[in-house]
C-alpha cells in the first residue's frame, strides 16, 4: 500500500489556477474549476485573492464572466518556476 | 610583497567558490518563501557561513603569503586566523546535516543531529593543539559532507532530475575534496592541500551550474 497522497498547498492551488487561465486565455470559472479540480466555493475564495493580488483580472461579458492573466501574474509564474527548479535541487516541493 | 604563485591560486579559488557559496544562500533566501523549509534555512545559513569561511581562508592565505599546510609546517602564529576559518566552514556543515536531517527524519532530526553531532564532537575532543584542530576540522567535516552527500544521493535516485544531480555532484566533489585536504593536512603535503582546493572549486562550480540552469528556467 502506497503513502497516502499529501494535501496540495495554497500556492500550488494558485499555481493550478494560474497555469490553467494563462493556457485558456480567457478562462471560464468551469474550465478554471475542471483544471484545477476544486469546489465552486472554494474556487471563488481564490480567484478573488488572485484579483487582489493583481495576478488576474476578471471581465463580465453579459451574464459571463472571464479570467484572464495579467504580466504580473505571468512573472509571479516564471519566479515560481524557479523556485521549483532550485528547491528540486535540494530534494524539496511546493 | 610578491604573493608565492600557491597562495594566489589559494586565494583566487576561494574567492570565486565563496561568491557562488554567497549566490546559492542569496536564491536560498529568495525562495524560501515560496517552499517553507528548514532545509532551506540550513542553506541559506549555511552557504553564507562558507562563503565567509572561504573569503577568511583567502584572506589567511594573501595575510601570510602562505597556505594552511605552509603554516602547519613553519609553526607561524596563524592560529587564530586559520582556526576561526576552519571552525566557520565546519559550523556550515553541521548547519546543512541539520537541514537533512529535517528532510530526512521530519520531526525526530533534532535526535538524529544531535546523534551525529555527538559522534563527531568526541573526535574533536581526541584532538588536542592547532595541528590536530585543523586535521579534526577536516576530519570532522569529512563526516558531516558523508551524511549530506548520501542524503543528496537518496534524493537523487528518487526524483532523477537534472537540479538534483547537479547539487548531488556539487557535494560529492567537495567531499572528496575534503578527503584530499585531509590527506594533505596530515602529510603536510602542500601540492595535495591545492589540489583538494581546486577540486573543491569544482564543486562550487557544478554549483554555479545548477544556479544558472535553475534561473534560466522560463514558464512552462
Amino acid at each position: 500500500m502506497g503513502q497516502p497522497e499529501k494535501p496540495r498547498s495554497t500556492l500550488r492551488i494558485n499555481l493550478d489556477i494560474l497555469n490553467a487561465i494563462r493556457d485558456e486565455g480567457d478562462a471560464k470559472p468551469t474550465h478554471i474549476l475542471y483544471r484545477a479540480n476544486l469546489s465552486h466555493d472554494r474556487l471563488v475564495k481564490y480567484l478573488d485573492e488572485l484579483v487582489g493580488k493583481g495576478l488576474i483580472e476578471m471581465q463580465q461579458e453579459g451574464e459571463n464572466r472571464f479570467y484572464r492573466i495579467t504580466s504580473k501574474g505571468v512573472s509571479f509564474l516564471i519566479e515560481i518556476r524557479r523556485a521549483e527548479a532550485f528547491i528540486q535541487g535540494f530534494g524539496l516541493a511546493i | 610583497m610578491a604573493l608565492a604563485l600557491g597562495p594566489l591560486i589559494l586565494f583566487s579559488l576561494n574567492v570565486l567558490s565563496a561568491v557562488v557559496a554567497f549566490l546559492t544562500s542569496y536564491f536560498a533566501y529568495r525562495f524560501e518563501r515560496v517552499a517553507d523549509s528548514p532545509l532551506l534555512k540550513a542553506i541559506t545559513v549555511g552557504f553564507m557561513l562558507l562563503g565567509v569561511g572561504l573569503l577568511a581562508e583567502a584572506g589567511t592565505s594573501v595575510a601570510l603569503g602562505q597556505t594552511l599546510v605552509d603554516v602547519l609546517k613553519s609553526r607561524v602564529l596563524a592560529v587564530l586566523a586559520t582556526f576561526t576559518y576552519l571552525s566557520i566552514q565546519v559550523l556550515a556543515y553541521v548547519i546543512f546535516a541539520a537541514g537533512y536531517c529535517y528532510v530526512a527524519f521530519g520531526r525526530g532530526w533534532k535526535v538524529a543531529s544531535a546523534a551525529i553531532l555527538a559522534v563527531v564532537s568526541g573526535r574533536i575532543v581526541d584532538f588536542v593543539g592547532f595541528y590536530r584542530f585543523a586535521v579534526a576540522s577536516y576530519f570532522v567535516a569529512l563526516v558531516l559532507l558523508a551524511f549530506v552527500v548520501f542524503q543528496g544521493v537518496l534524493i537523487h535516485s528518487r526524483s532523477r532530475s537534472s537540479f538534483s544531480l547537479l547539487v548531488m555532484l556539487a557535494f560529492v566533489l567537495i567531499l572528496l575534496a575534503h578527503v584530499v585536504l585531509l590527506v594533505s593536512v596530515i602529510d603536510l603535503a602542500g601540492v595535495l592541500f591545492l589540489a583538494g582546493t581546486v577540486i573543491q572549486f569544482l564543486g562550487f562550480v557544478s554549483l554555479l551550474v545548477f544556479l544558472v540552469r535553475s534561473a534560466r528556467v522560463g514558464p512552462a
